[in-house]
C-alpha cells in the first residue's frame, strides 16, 4: 500500500511538540512529494513541512491551532484506491500538548481501533475515491524542509507586477502548478491592509506567551545566569569601511552590501586567527570550532531569531550579503528551515538601525561569545591634523569566562578593529 | 436489464465522449447513454460537418480564382449536394471514431434515451427495450439544440436551423440568416461560395458581435465585397409564407427569401431528464455547477453546453477531464473560464481569446494595443490570403496579454501560442523574445506583438 504517513517533524534539537498553524493543503489535494503541507510553530520558527510522499491527501488528523507531539501521525497521504481508514482509525487523537509537556505522554491511542465485526473492510472514508491503487512507494514519515535552492518559480506576469508593487517574491507562497507563484499570488500579497489597530477598552490584557516567547523566557536565564560573561568594548573608526560600501554599492550587479555585512565578514576572518573564540564549553573540554557558523539576531515582533550563517569564513562579500538578506527576509516571515536555526559558533546582534551608541548582548549557549554593535556615529575626532569629524561605531564582545579570558577577546576585538579599519582586507 | 458501473453518462458529444476516456482511463467501469449516433451534435451536425462545407467553399473560391494563379479554367460545375454528402462522410467517419475509441476503453454505449430515476440510477429507453444504469457518480452532458425567435417556428423545410441546414441536400436561390455569430458567419460563407443570395441579419449593431469591433469591421468589408448583404441593428419580427418562400418581416423592412436560417444561438438541454425530481438546481436556463462540475445533488455532474457558457466543444472536453478526475478523486485544476480560444471558420477566419480592446478600456486597463496586417507578412502574400490582421491589447505597464483577436488566413491556428502565453502568464517580452519562424503565418503574432510594444519591424 503506498501509504505516506505525515507525522509533527522534528525541526530542531530541543523540539518536543509543534502548533500547526494552517494546512496549505486541503483533504482530496494531490500531493506531489516536496510540496508544502502545512506551516508548524515550533519553538524558535514557524517551518514549512513538506510532503515527503505523492498521493492524495486523504485525511488531516490534527486541525490548524493544534499542538501536537513531535513524531504523531497528523495526516495520511495515499491513493484514492488505498485503505486507510485502519490507519487513520489507529492513530492517537491529537492531545494538546503544552511546550515544555513530556512528548511521549500521547504514545497510546486515546480512542480504540475500531474492530470491525464480521467484514474485514471497513467502510470507504470518502465517497469519492474508486481508482484502484497504482504503484507508487514513499517513505514512511514527512521530515523537515529541504533547502530548495534559490530560485523563485513565478510567472513572467508575477515577476513583473512584483517588481513594480514591491513585493518580495521570496516570501510568496506560489498557488500555482508546483507552487509556482502567479499574479493572484503577488496581488493579494500586495493588496493585504495594514493592520488596524482597535482602541481596547479594557486597562490591560494578558497575552499568552507565543511559542518563541515562552522559549526566550526559558532559555534567557539559562543563558545568563549559569554562563560568566564579561565584556570588552572598543570603538572603530568607520570611515573607509563607509567610503568602501559606498563605492561598492555603487557598482552595478553587485548585490548591495550592509554596515553589517561588513562586520560579519571581519569577524569571519578574526575568528579563524583566533580560535579561541569561536569555542564552546563542553563538559570538561573546549572545543574549538575550525570553521565560523555566524548567527545573526532578527528584531520580530514578538521576539528575536537568530538564523545561522554557515562558513562565514569561506564566503565573500557579495556571497554575505545576499544570503544575510535572505535569512533576515525569511526570518521576518518565519519562513526559515530547520537547519538554519541551529549551529552557530558565535553570533552578532545589531541594533545600529536604532541607533544605539552601544549595549552588551546575552550569549547564546553553548557558543562562546556575542558581539554587540552599535551605531556609526559622526563624532568629533582628533588626529595628527588636529580636530575633525569622523564616523565611529562601537563593538561590544560578551565572552565566556569559563572558555576564554579577557586578553583574548581584546585581541579578537582588535584584530576586528583592524579589519574594519583597513577595510580592503574584507576584499581578499 | 440492471447494469452497475462506476460512472454513467448521459450524452457522448465532445463533454461526455471525453469524459468517458477519461474516467475509463483513471480505471473506473463507464456506461454511455446516447439516442443519437456517438459524438453528438459536434461531430454529427456541428463543428465537423460544417468544416467540411467551409472547406468546399474555399476550393471553389480558390477555383474562382484560378487565373490569379495562372491557372486557366474552361469553367467547372459545383454540386451543393455532393457537398453536404461529402460532410456527411466526413461526419460518419468522426463518429466511427468515437465508437472506436468507446470500444478501445471498454467504455459500454447504451443506445437510448437516458433519464434520471434517481440521483445515481439512470434509465434507458431504448430500440430494445428498458433498462437501467446504476453507477457511482453520474454526469449529464446532453448539450443544446438551436433556439428560434418567437413568430419563427424552426420546421427544417422553409425555415431551418444548423441541424437541418448540414443535412439539406438542395441550396436555395436565396436565404436570410437570423443572427451573425460564429454559425451563422460560416454558413453565409458556405452558402455564398455556392451561388446562394444570401441576407445576413443581426439584431445587435455589428455582425460576430462576441469579437473585437475591428474584427467585426474587418468581416463586414469582406463579406460585402463578396456580395453577401450584411444588415445589422435590425429586428426580425416574423417569416410568413410568401413570395419565393418566406416574407420576413423586419424593424427595416419586408425581405422575401426562399429559405431562413434560424442562428440566433442554443439553448441548453435540460427537459425530460428526471432533473426536477433528483433536485437538480438551474440557473438561467443551465444547470448550475461546482467549478468541479458537481450540481446542486452530490455525485451528479453536469458538463458542456448544459452547463452554461461558452457552448465550445472544447470547453466541454476540458470540463469533461474535471468532471472525470474528480469523480477518480483526482483534485483536478478547474478550468480558466477567462482564457478559452473562440473560433469562427469562415473566410477570413476569426480566433479570439481573453478581452477585447473596449472590454478591457471599460474595465479601467491602461492598455497598449498593437496590430500587424497580414497584407505585410510574406507567407500570407504568397499564399495570396492577405485579409486580415493580428491585434494584441496588452496591460500598458507590465505586457500582461489581456485579449488577443486575429482575423485572416488560419487565425484558428495562430491564436493558441497566445493561449499558452497567458496559461503561462508570459508577457509581451516573453512573445518577442521567441524566435517565429520565417516564412509563416506566426510571424503576424509576433509583429503585432512588437506593435504593441512600439517595435515592429516590417510594418
Amino acid at each position: 500500500m503506498a501509504v505516506t504517513k505525515v507525522v509533527m517533524p522534528k525541526l530542531s534539537e530541543a523540539m518536543e511538540s509543534g502548533k500547526i498553524i494552517k494546512w496549505l493543503k486541503k483533504e482530496g489535494d494531490r500531493i506531489q512529494g516536496g510540496d508544502i503541507l502545512a506551516e508548524v510553530e515550533t519553538d524558535k520558527a514557524d517551518v514549512e513541512m513538506e510532503a515527503f510522499g505523492g498521493g492524495v491527501l486523504r485525511k488531516i488528523l490534527a486541525p490548524a491551532g493544534e499542538t501536537v507531539p513531535v513524531g504523531v501521525l497528523i495526516g495520511v497521504i495515499a491513493e484514492p484506491g488505498d485503505d486507510v481508514a485502519a490507519l487513520i482509525a489507529s492513530a492517537p487523537a491529537p492531545a494538546p500538548a503544552r511546550a515544555g509537556a513530556s512528548a511521549l505522554a500521547v504514545a497510546a491511542p486515546s480512542t480504540p481501533a475500531p474492530t470491525p465485526t464480521g467484514s474485514p473492510r471497513p467502510p470507504a472514508v470518502a465517497p469519492a475515491p474508486m481508482r484502484p491503487s497504482p504503484v507508487t512507494s514513499a517513505p514512511a514519515a514527512a521530515v523537515a524542509a529541504q533547502p530548495s535552492g534559490g530560485r523563485v518559480k513565478a510567472s513572467p506576469l508575477a515577476k513583473k507586477i512584483a517588481a513594480q508593487t514591491g513585493v518580495d517574491l521570496r516570501l510568496l507562497q506560489g498557488s500555482g502548478p508546483g507552487g509556482r507563484i502567479v499574479r493572484r499570488d503577488v496581488e493579494t500579497a500586495g493588496a493585504a491592509p495594514a493592520a488596524m489597530r482597535a482602541v481596547p477598552d479594557a486597562e490591560f490584557e494578558d497575552r499568552p506567551l507565543s511559542q518563541m516567547r515562552a522559549a526566550i523566557a526559558r532559555q534567557m536565564p539559562l543563558s545568563k545566569a549559569p554562563v560568566p560573561h564579561f565584556y570588552v568594548t572598543n570603538e572603530v573608526a568607520m570611515d573607509r569601511a563607509w567610503e568602501l560600501r559606498e563605492e561598492l554599492n555603487a557598482l552595478e550587479g553587485q548585490p548591495k552590501i550592509s554596515l553589517n555585512d561588513l562586520v560579519i565578514r571581519a569577524c569571519a576572518l578574526a575568528l579563524m586567527t583566533h580560535p579561541g573564540v569561536n569555542a564552546s564549553l563542553q563538559g570538561d573540554a573546549i572545543r574549538v570550532f575550525h570553521r565560523a557558523h555566524i548567527g545573526i539576531a532578527v528584531a520580530l515582533e514578538e521576539g528575536l531569531i537568530t538564523p545561522v550563517l554557515r562558513d562565514c569564513h569561506a564566503k565573500s562579500l557579495a556571497q554575505i550579503a545576499d544570503e544575510s538578506r535572505d535569512l533576515a527576509a525569511r526570518a521576518r516571515v518565519r519562513k526559515l528551515r530547520a537547519q538554519e536555526l541551529s549551529g552557530a559558533t558565535f553570533s552578532i546582534s545589531n541594533l545600529g538601525m536604532f541607533d544605539v551608541a552601544e549595549f552588551s548582548a546575552i550569549i547564546n549557549p553553548p557558543e562562546g561569545a556575542i558581539l554587540a554593535v552599535g551605531s556609526v556615529r559622526r563624532v568629533p575626532v582628533v588626529d595628527e591634523a588636529g580636530l575633525g569629524v569622523g564616523r565611529r561605531m562601537a563593538l561590544t564582545i560578551s565572552c565566556d569566562h569559563r572558555v576564554m579570558d579577557g586578553a583574548m577577546g581584546a585581541r579578537f576585538l582588535q584584530d576586528v578593529k583592524r579589519l574594519l579599519e583597513e577595510p580592503l582586507r574584507l576584499l581578499i | 436489464m440492471n447494469h452497475k458501473v462506476d460512472v454513467a453518462i448521459v450524452g457522448t458529444g465532445p463533454g461526455g465522449y471525453v469524459a468517458a476516456i477519461r474516467c475509463a482511463q483513471l480505471g473506473l467501469t463507464v456506461g454511455v447513454v446516447e439516442d443519437d449516433r456517438p459524438g453528438g451534435v459536434c461531430l454529427n451536425w456541428g463543428c465537423i460537418p460544417t468544416k467540411a462545407l467551409l472547406r468546399n467553399a474555399e476550393v471553389v473560391s480558390l477555383l474562382g480564382r484560378a487565373a490569379e494563379f495562372g491557372i486557366r479554367l474552361s469553367g467547372f460545375e459545383v454540386n451543393y449536394a455532393e457537398a453536404i454528402q461529402r460532410s456527411r462522410r466526413v461526419a460518419d467517419r468522426m463518429a466511427k471514431g468515437v465508437e472506436f475509441l468507446f470500444r478501445k476503453n471498454k467504455i459500454t454505449l447504451f443506445p437510448g434515451r437516458g433519464t434520471l430515476k434517481s440521483k445515481n440510477v439512470v434509465e434507458v429507453k431504448g430500440t430494445s427495450g428498458v433498462e437501467t444504469l446504476e453507477a457511482r457518480a453520474v454526469i449529464l452532458a446532453t448539450g443544446s439544440e438551436p433556439k428560434s425567435l418567437p413568430g419563427v417556428a424552426i420546421d427544417e423545410k422553409t425555415v431551418i436551423s444548423s441541424t437541418g441546414a448540414v443535412r439539406n441536400e438542395r441550396a436555395p436561390k436565396s436565404l436570410a440568416i437570423i443572427g451573425a455569430g460564429a454559425v451563422g458567419v460560416e454558413f453565409a460563407d458556405v452558402y455564398a461560395a455556392y451561388g446562394v443570395q444570401v441576407t445576413l441579419l443581426e439584431a445587435l449593431p455589428r455582425i460576430v458581435p462576441l469579437e473585437d469591433e475591428e474584427v467585426a469591421k474587418e468581416l463586414t468589408r469582406t463579406f460585402t465585397r463578396r456580395g453577401i448583404t450584411v444588415k445589422t441593428g435590425v429586428k426580425v419580427a416574423s417569416a410568413k409564407p410568401g413570395g419565393p418562400g418566406l416574407v420576413v418581416e423586419t424593424d427595416d423592412g419586408k425581405l422575401e427569401v426562399e429559405q431562413v436560417l434560424m442562428a440566433v444561438g442554443r439553448a441548453a438541454k435540460v427537459t425530460g431528464l428526471g432533473l426536477e425530481a433528483v433536485g437538480v438546481q438551474l440557473e438561467r436556463g443551465f444547470v448550475k455547477v461546482s467549478p468541479l462540475m458537481e450540481t446542486s445533488v452530490k455525485g451528479l455532474y453536469a458538463i458542456g453546453d448544459m452547463a452554461g457558457a461558452p457552448l465550445l466543444a472544447h470547453k466541454a472536453m476540458a470540463e469533461g477531464v474535471v468532471a472525470a478526475e474528480s469523480i477518480a478523486g483526482r483534485a483536478p485544476r478547474p478550468l480558466d473560464y477567462g482564457n478559452i480560444p473562440s473560433c469562427t471558420y469562415c473566410r477570413p477566419q476569426i480566433a479570439s481569446i481573453g478581452s477585447s480592446e473596449a472590454r478591457a478600456r471599460e474595465q479601467g486597463r491602461d492598455v497598449t494595443v498593437g496590430k500587424f496586417p497580414f497584407t505585410a507578412s510574406g507567407k500570407a502574400v504568397a499564399l495570396g490570403e492577405t485579409e486580415g490582421f493580428v491585434k494584441v491589447v496588452a496591460d500598458k505597464a507590465t505586457g500582461e496579454l489581456l485579449g488577443v483577436h486575429i482575423v485572416g488566413p488560419e487565425a484558428t491556428e495562430i491564436i493558441h501560442e497566445f493561449a499558452v502565453g497567458r496559461t503561462l502568464e508570459a508577457t509581451l517580452e516573453e512573445i518577442i523574445h521567441t524566435i517565429h519562424a520565417h516564412p509563416t503565418l506566426s510571424e503576424a503574432a509576433l509583429e503585432a506583438t512588437l506593435a504593441a510594444l512600439g517595435q515592429a519591424i516590417h510594418i
